[in-house]
């Protein structure tokens, strides 16, 4: 029962809305090739691996910073009513968030080319994701209306929402360039098949006294809303033919975008090193199936005004057709299929780390064996120590600026086969995120599982943050020699 | 070794499977309510003394006005209170009678409401008219498709006010809460 609520929770949050995710458990996980794709730049060691399709990564995150389910919906007798007023509307601002994403890779490969120092890398996945600041001046308007609250301006900026669906197609180069530096970078082939965005709204609502009547009522509206495969889906929905035209869009039918990452790894002594990398520097142009609405201009009524004297000879005509009309034509809303562009949510990570205590593989730390934990990849070979500690920070542009986050993290690898990482992360979700990454490697068999935030789950409706990753991989290290 | 390998896949399997939520009712949304207010001006209307003294006879104006907006279906099928606030300015140099008629489709009298105001001086009349469970019917607010003024001139048609651009000025706002969910 108790899991059956987790899992309604969890499916609540996600039905909020979606950002990318801050994999901060994954992040420098050399042992795991997933993590290639959050640093080109990783130290690798393996020969080849091959992802199991849809299961090599999965990874979802859902985060609101400023409320949880709990609060709302918590069965402790208050009144709804009053919960939604001083929690919701009485403690959200617009610069509160609703977060989250969802990756499903469905393929992932890499192998080292006749050139040991070069690995490349490959795959797909598709990424879901969204993210909605808290429309507090809506809310406003939606629970509590405009009445009685004379030259208050309802700002319509509040509005800011973005998601999108796409596949994403990779293919990275991963070089290392000397004993202490390595570096790589990956281009990406997005294909969007969902996209919509309200970002720019301007505006306001006002009520004040009016000139004639008692009172004005001023709409300045600069909104729009962009979609992209919307209508598609919908029509193809109707017609039964909606997996013809995912898939469709998915696979280059839908709209097309380019992007890159890049990432380095740089050994400031022999155990401590520095890593970097910008993710996602992209955009996708929606050029297919792109609609958009706007509601544009400014407009002040005071209802029907009649002067009998001036209108003496035109008193026939329909006052109030032609207030609306008017209305209209000083504020219309409009709908266009113009293209327009969408940048990828730029991502950026790095970290500090100092390797400590024994040597892995016993001897001098050399790893000799066919399936280890280490980054000896292509070259030289570098010694691997047990344990490592160290500083990670990620940053994300969003609509209202970038979101940081920091993490102090301790790796502890046991042998060849488990590596763990603990980790503490403060951002804008939680003070108290504490994650923990796992990751067996069975002979070729690689799994890893991530979860973090763990002390929500004491009360994970109380959360305002929850988030997985978990994969399976077949890797070979071929021999050391 | 083995011990650790076995211990950590569990140690897993049971974060997340007793991970685990204070009771949630779900079931709350049935009782949250949303009834805003909104509130609007609704009509202007104003007739200067020249004019009334142009005309001749009791009635100096009658006049049907199509009015659409509390009939409109998002409007009518969720308001559930209101009130209508007039304010009523007098300043001709003869009392005057006005008189407001909401009518339905059908041109039926649902609602009348009335002013009489003394000639200039006087003081402006504000009255507020609630609909809903603490005044008149809503019937009349959601099947109003026109509104009738009728003002009476109920001095002469020669004396001119003292005042500045004398006329009889009726203003009016409508704040109606409406229920959302």
């Amino acid at each position: 029962m108790r899991l059956t609520y987790s899992l309604i929770l969890f499916g609540f949050l996600f039905s909020f809305g979606i950002c990318a995710q801050n994999k901060q458990v994954l992040y420098d996980f050399n042992e795991i090739p997933q993590s290639l794709s959050l640093n080109p730049g990783m130290e690798t060691d393996f020969k080849w691996y091959v992802g199991v399709p849809l299961l090599s990564g999965i990874s979802g995150y859902a985060g609101s910073n400023g409320i949880s389910v709990h609060d709302i919906f918590v069965d402790d007798g208050v009144d709804i009513n009053v919960k939604v007023r001083e929690r919701a509307l009485g403690g959200l601002t617009p610069n509160d968030e609703f977060s989250a994403t969802i990756q499903l890779e469905y393929f992932n490969a890499g192998f080292r080319a006749s050139n040991p120092a070069i690995f490349y890398s490959f795959g797909g996945y598709f990424e879901i994701d969204n993210s909605t600041y808290w429309p507090q001046d809506y809310a406003a308007l939606i629970f509590d209306g405009n009445a009685d609250q004379l030259n208050r301006k309802f700002d319509l900026g509040d509005l800011k929402s973005r998601g999108s669906m796409v596949n994403v197609m990779h293919f990275g180069i991963n070089k290392k360039m000397d004993r202490n530096l390595t570096v790589g970078i990956r281009g990406k082939l997005y294909s969007g098949i969902v996209d919509y965005n309200t970002t720019s709204n301007k505006g306001y609502l006002v009520n004040s006294l009016g000139e004639n009547n008692r009172i004005a009522t001023t709409l300045d509206a600069d909104l729009m809303l962009r979609t992209s495969g919307i209508q598609a889906l919908d029509e193809a929905s109707d017609s039964g033919s909606s997996t013809n035209a995912f898939v469709k869009r998915a696979f280059f039918g839908g709209d097309l975008g380019l992007g890159f990452d890049v990432g380095f790894t740089y050994h400031l002594s022999e155990r401590t090193s520095i890593t970097g990398s910008i993710l996602d520097v992209g955009f996708i142009y929606h050029g297919n199936d792109a609609k958009s609405y706007s509601l544009n201009g400014r407009a002040t009524v005071e209802g029907i005004e009649i002067n009998v004297l001036e209108d003496f000879g035109n008193l026939e005509r329909d006052f109030w057709q032609d207030l609306v009309d008017e209305v209209e034509v000083l504020v219309p809303f409009e709908t266009d299929t113009k293209s327009y562009v969408t940048f990828r949510p730029t991502k950026l990570y790095g970290s500090i780390r100092n390797d400590f205590g024994q040597s892995v593989g016993g001897g001098n730390g050399q790893l000799e064996c066919d399936c280890t934990a280490g980054s000896t990849g292509g070259g030289e070979l570098r010694t691997k120590y047990r344990n490592s500690i160290g500083a990670q920070v990620y940053a994300i542009n969003r609509p209202r600026g970038p979101q940081v986050a920091l993490s102090g993290f301790y790796t502890r690898r046991i042998g060849n086969i488990l590596a763990l990482k603990a980790i503490y992360t403060v951002d804008k979700f939680s003070y108290t995120n504490i994650g923990l990454g796992m990751n067996l490697q069975a002979g070729p068999i690689n799994l890893y599982v991530m979860a973090d935030n763990l002390l929500s789950y004491q009360n994970i409706a109380a959360s305002n943050y929850a988030s997985f990753q978990f994969g399976l991989n077949i890797i070979s290290w071929g021999s050391t020699k | 070794m083995k011990v650790v390998r076995i211990l950590i896949p569990v140690l897993f399997g049971l974060m997340l499977g007793v991970s685990c939520s204070e009771k949630q009712d779900f079931e709350q949304l049935d009782d949250l309510e949303i009834t805003p207010s909104y509130e609007a001006s609704v009509f202007y209307i104003k007739a200067q003394e020249s004019l009334i003294n142009r005309i001749s006879g009791l009635r100096f104006f009658s006049q049907d006005f199509n009015f659409d907006a509390f009939e409109e279906a998002f409007f009518a099928n969720r308001v559930r209170s209101g009130v209508l606030t007039y304010e009523l300015e007098n300043t001709t140099s003869k009392p005057i009678e006005i008189s407001l008629e909401f009518l339905d489709e059908n041109e039926e009298v649902l609602d009348t409401e009335e002013f009489i105001m003394d000639a200039a001086p006087t003081a402006t009349l504000i009255r507020d008219v609630a609909y809903g469970a603490a005044g008149k019917s809503l019937d009349f607010i959601r099947n109003t498709s026109k509104i009738r003024l009728i003002a009476r001139n109920l001095g002469d048609n020669s004396s001119t006010s003292n005042l500045p651009d004398p006329a009889i000025i009726l203003r009016s706002s409508a704040k109606f809460t409406l229920e959302l969910k």
